[in-house]
């Protein structure tokens, strides 16, 4: 199972004022905020704990099909960083799931699934335009909860795709097709 | 408070946050803000703060995880209004 949240940073600027009066405490536990507080540049976490829950729910909710909002009880812990890229871990209803969160300039990318083990096998795609040839050979479907996936036109078997797309960036991952 | 109001004071509440204008112009009782409006999820919280400071209310974390629609969030502003 995979999930994935991108961010334009610059969007998320307009869009969002994080330092509204009990905007952080609605949506991140005690230990997050003070993770916020002492980042170098506070916004960056914001932001990078924000895609973290939001990958994770993408994982949790094509499970339950059931849709709330409840950023809170994603819990997230980071566990290292390598030049742009940072790891951690989300809890979750006594499940933890591995992310990955890739930074470029004006865009945060993270990734999220149930066992890091399944890093190894995903196309990731991160970028300006809709990627054409991600999807060659075949066909993206939602299911009736709105949930994509991908149909391979030859084998006629469904393959999990996580899509997600802010201002200028659209982020897609997908398990790579076995050959 | 009628619903009628309510609805009102709720769609003046999302105006900032809607990024369909047609929907947000129908708004009713079987709007969702995310699926509808397109609010995004980020600004949810906006819409919760708002809804505390406008009607004098706490929104729980329990009860915010059903602050998904115009319905659940008349429900959770009555039973608030209600309990006072």
């Amino acid at each position: 199972m995979i999930g994935n949240d991108i961010i334009d940073l610059r969007l998320a600027c307009q869009e969002s004022n994080w330092q509204r009066k009990g905007y952080l405490g609605k949506i991140f536990t005690a230990a997050e905020q003070e993770m916020i507080h002492q980042a170098v540049t506070p916004s960056d976490m914001v932001w990078l704990l924000w895609s973290c829950k939001e990958a994770a729910y993408k994982i949790v909710n094509r499970i339950s099909n059931i849709r709330v909002y409840n950023p809170i009880k994603f819990d997230c812990s980071l566990s290292g960083q390598q030049e742009q890229s940072i790891t951690g871990k989300i809890y979750h209803a006594a499940k933890s799931y591995s992310f990955i969160s890739h930074r470029s300039q004006h865009c945060i990318h993270t990734i999220a699934v149930a066992h890091e083990i399944f890093f190894d096998s995903l196309d990731i795609y991160t970028g300006h335009d809709w990627p054409l040839h991600l999807l060659d050979k075949c066909a993206l479907m939602k299911n009736q909860d709105g949930i994509p996936y991908m149909m391979n036109c030859y084998s006629h078997s469904p393959l999990p795709v996580s899509i997600s797309h802010h201002g200028e960036y659209y982020g897609v991952v997908k398990n790579r097709i076995q050959v | 408070m009628d619903k009628e109001t309510l609805i009102a004071q709720l769609k003046e509440i999302v105006k900032p946050y809607a990024k369909d204008q047609e929907a947000w112009q129908q708004i009713n009782e079987n709007t969702d803000f995310v699926k509808d409006l397109k609010i995004n999820s980020a600004n949810l919280v906006d819409v919760i703060l708002d809804v505390e400071e406008q009607f004098n209310i706490v929104i729980d974390n329990e009860a915010m995880e059903h602050m998904l629609n115009v319905k659940s969030a008349i429900e959770i502003i009555e039973a608030k209004l209600g309990g006072q």
